[in-house]
């Protein structure tokens, strides 16, 4: 290994090393089973760090980066999607409440190229106003699209209404006003708070070799210094709820949704593994309690719950896409019965043996594949532990029966809900 | 190491093929099959007799309850699914590699031992016609239906319906009509079964002969008779959609040509310099240069199974700018007509389709989908092996000969849906 890194840990055969100079953090996991490997980098910084007037300006941002950086860039005939899409890498970034990544999962000869778009656009990104204009309204039918689903528009309320402080209160596209008008400056801004070695990690899933992709990495990225400045802690706390919430969407549309949300702790709370258990119980599979409820008796076509785990509190959520006249209340009603029902009586041994064996073989399934694998890990650095991925499936095998009902009866309570309805106006 | 060293193929009996490639991932197996019998094959009574003779295959056998079946698969956190397709029967089951026995026994008996409850009919017709009725509100479905319904007569196998008559169909369906559907179609004849992961391959098949051997033959008809795409027009049609902020744009026109065909290569990579990925023409000016659109791309459907197909350009565009988006983006199908493409992006397309095949093999599930989908359309596991070399011949030329015979920038049929002005 390069004296020029410093090991920090392993877990689950993946080792993180940190480059000396600048503090950039590296995840490996070597993988040979394809000639391909994938690189990410993610930076500590999503929508979480936005506030009124610039939400929506993380992501902005991410498509700016995509516009051109001092090596790579259209004047030079370096554009970087045309770089990459030219040698069949898989390219994208995504923004989420906490954080921003860019990846690439190339053919192992290319890794190189990856490495050094990725540490060019680190620091030495354009963003320029001329390209902000177009790309604004890109990132406007983006939203425009999102909009057009009544279910992205019921999600969107819903957070809204459960958080009224903490900037989880918006979603990650921003509000359509403030993706119209945040300035070029602002934006640059951010690039110059957030966009850093010292807020980043880098990731490499595949098939390389060891040495010398830390050889790459630090030859491309060390370049950079760590900043000169404390990136800024987000320290606003959303208020303790003190009774339910409501919300109706009313627009045109053919079928109803009812969504049961409840306030979860931040993600790598200790409760986090038996809420996932909980949600699993109630949504997860053919066999679970709401499924036979609900979709089986023709109720709703499909339901789904998601509780991701986040820096910050989050919501664990039951959606049902309703069938034609089926009454919102009363879907809304079996949903919080079941609740009701597992705080009470708890839950089955074989309930929780099941969703502990779906749990095992969704972990097993994570690992199929460089990118499911950087994928993953990139939620759990962004909550502040990418030990949370590797160590994920032991602490689920630890949850017990107990817990569930303990979790159910702190987090499924009346006065941490937000109750949402889209009701289709004909 | 070439495809074809990877992958073990097994002619077992007549009918009946499978293709195992172990890999390295550690304790997984993505297993895909198929057998004709698609929507196409019931056509001439109902197509969606088809489509929910798979849908039901879940809902219970006749020794198992659909509960029986939904405990089974949970209680091991594995998954088995059916979708049917225009000329397929499909089916995928995703487990750890322990438990690939009795995921295979169960998806045999699914298969071939339905129950075909009416009461199970009754609530999967209710589910599903929610799901038609949400997608009267889906702009880029509606947009599509109404685009491909101008390109075909309804006997046409790549035909659509509109939502109403689906509706319709649906709900017309009796547990006799599933029942005489299954008999004649899910039987040996078609089948391939591609599986990738941590498996061993001869007790794998070793298995499946075991479990499908009891199969009888199919007997569906495998000829095809339907009527010729209709006569290309340039048609515009509109489709509006209340309080839609975004509108969704199909373009194209119905292409005499289908895969087995010289020139489709040829015309693929035509299409695709025009709007295959984000660096193609499509996306570098109507997005990246104009900032009109969020998504804009062409390709190819329904050229498959020797049926002549489309090609297509769809885009989404707020509906303010919808004129402006329209123009834009036939702009560019017309310069692209009429000059053709350059030396230089058909170098840099062939890395790329050379590069993103590689990369498409990292998943087991990217790599099933490669079996199969040569397997189903009758080509040997060599055929993957010359990928490349496909492309590599590709020369300027014949592309552009291609996209001056198949394609006329004056017969574009043109549909929007949305909250149009």
């Amino acid at each position: 290994m390069s004296d020029l890194f410093q090991h920090v840990r392993s877990s689950q055969g993946i080792e993180e090393y940190q480059l000396k100079s600048n503090d950039l953090k590296v995840l490996m996991l070597q993988n040979s089973s394809t000639p391909v490997a994938t690189f990410m980098v993610t930076y500590h910084v999503g929508s979480r760090n936005e506030a009124i007037g610039y939400t929506g300006s993380t992501h902005l941002l991410e498509h700016l980066m995509f516009k051109g950086s001092r090596n790579y860039n259209k004047e030079k005939g370096t554009a970087i999607w045309d770089e990459l899409q030219s040698i069949g890498a898989q390219i994208n970034a995504t923004t989420w409440n906490d954080r921003t990544n860019y990846f690439e999962v190339v053919p192992k000869e290319h890794l190189e190229k990856a490495i050094s778009i990725e540490a060019d656009r680190m620091r030495f990104s354009f963003i320029k106003d001329e390209d902000r204009q177009p790309e604004m309204t890109v990132v406007r039918n983006e939203y425009e699209r999102g909009e057009n689903s009544p279910f992205d528009v019921l999600d969107k309320n819903v957070w809204a209404t459960a958080y009224q402080a903490h900037p989880y209160h918006h979603s990650t596209i921003g509000w359509r006003s403030d993706i119209e008008n945040v300035s070029t400056e602002r934006l640059k801004e951010f690039y110059d708070v957030y966009y850093w070695p010292n807020n980043a990690t880098a990731t490499v899933i595949g098939d390389f070799d060891k040495d010398e992709t830390l050889a790459l990495i630090a030859k491309h990225f060390g370049v950079h210094k760590r900043s000169e400045h404390t990136i800024p802690k987000v320290y606003t706390e959303e208020p303790i709820q003190e009774g339910p919430r409501r919300v109706v969407v009313r627009r045109s549309g053919q079928t109803g949704i009812v969504a049961v949300a409840h306030k979860t702790p931040e993600g790598l709370n200790s409760d986090t593994h038996a809420l996932h258990i909980l949600g699993r119980i109630l949504c997860d599979g053919k066999s679970s309690r709401l499924h036979r409820k609900i979709v089986d008796q023709g109720l709703a076509s499909s339901l789904f719950m998601y509780d991701f785990p986040f820096k910050d509190n989050g919501l664990f959520i039951t959606y049902a896409f309703l069938t034609p006249n089926t009454d919102h209340q009363k879907v809304e009603d079996i949903i919080l019965n079941e609740y009701t029902s597992i705080k009470t009586e708890g839950v089955e041994q074989k309930e929780l043996d099941r969703a502990i064996a779906q749990t095992k073989a969704t972990v097993a399934f994570s690992r199929d594949g460089s990118y499911a694998v950087a994928s993953a890990l990139n939620e759990a650095i962004a909550i502040g532990d990418w030990q949370f991925y590797t160590t994920y499936l032991d602490k689920i095998k630890s949850v017990t029966v107990k817990d569930i009902k303990k979790v159910a009866k702190k987090y499924l309570h009346d006065d941490a809900s937000t109750t949402g309805w889209f009701v289709p106006k004909q | 190491m070439s495809f074809s060293e990877k992958v073990l193929v097994f002619e077992n009996l007549d009918g009946l093929s499978t293709y195992i490639a172990p890999t390295q991932v550690d304790g997984v197996v993505t297993l895909s099959g198929s057998l004709k019998g698609g929507e196409f094959h019931a056509k001439k009574s109902n197509s969606k007799i088809a489509s929910l003779s798979g849908s039901m295959l879940d809902k219970g056998t006749v020794k198992k309850s659909k509960h029986d079946i939904s405990e089974a698969l949970d209680s091991i956190g594995a998954d088995i699914n059916f979708i049917v397709s225009n000329h397929h029967i499909n089916f995928t089951a995703h487990c750890l590699s322990n438990d690939l026995e009795k995921v295979i026994l169960l998806l045999s008996e699914m298969l071939q031992e339905p129950r075909y409850d009416s009461d199970e009919l009754t609530i999967l017709k209710k589910r599903i016609i929610a799901n038609l009725e949400r997608s009267k509100e889906d702009t880029r479905k509606q947009a599509n239906i109404n685009f491909v319904s101008q390109l075909y007569p309804i006997a046409h196998p790549n035909a659509r319906y509109n939502i109403d008559d689906t509706i319709s169909m649906v709900d017309n369906i009796s547990v006799e009509q599933l029942k005489d559907y299954h008999q004649k179609a899910y039987g040996l004849g078609t089948i391939n079964i591609a599986a990738v992961g941590d498996v061993d391959p001869d007790s794998l098949n070793q298995l499946i002969i075991n479990e499908f051997s009891p199969m009888a033959k199919q007997s569906i008809s495998n000829e095809y008779n339907f009527p010729a795409p209709n006569k290309r027009v340039h048609k515009f049609i509109e489709c509006i959609i209340k309080d839609k902020t975004s509108c969704d744009l199909f373009v194209g026109q119905s292409i005499d040509i289908n895969d087995n065909h010289k020139d489709y290569y040829s015309l693929m990579m035509g299409i695709y310099i025009l709007g295959g990925n984000f660096s193609a023409r499509l996306m570098q000016t109507v997005r990246d240069e104009q900032g009109l659109t969020y998504g804009i791309g062409s390709g190819m459907a329904g050229c498959s199974y020797g049926i002549s197909g489309h090609w297509y350009t769809w885009g989404t565009f707020s509906p303010d700018i919808l004129d402006k988006g329209c123009d834009a983006t036939v702009e560019q199908i017309n310069s692209w007509f009429e000059t053709g493409i350059t030396e230089e992006e058909l170098q840099a397309k062939k890395t790329t389709f050379k590069g993103a095949f590689q990369v498409s093999l990292d998943t087991t599930s990217g790599f099933v989908d490669k079996i199969l989908t040569n397997a189903e359309k009758g080509r040997s596991i060599e055929y993957l092996d010359k990928y490349n070399e496909r492309i590599d011949a590709l020369d300027k030329q014949s592309i552009n000969k291609a996209i001056n015979q198949y394609i006329d920038p004056k017969s574009l049929t043109t549909s929007v849906a949305g909250s149009l002005k």
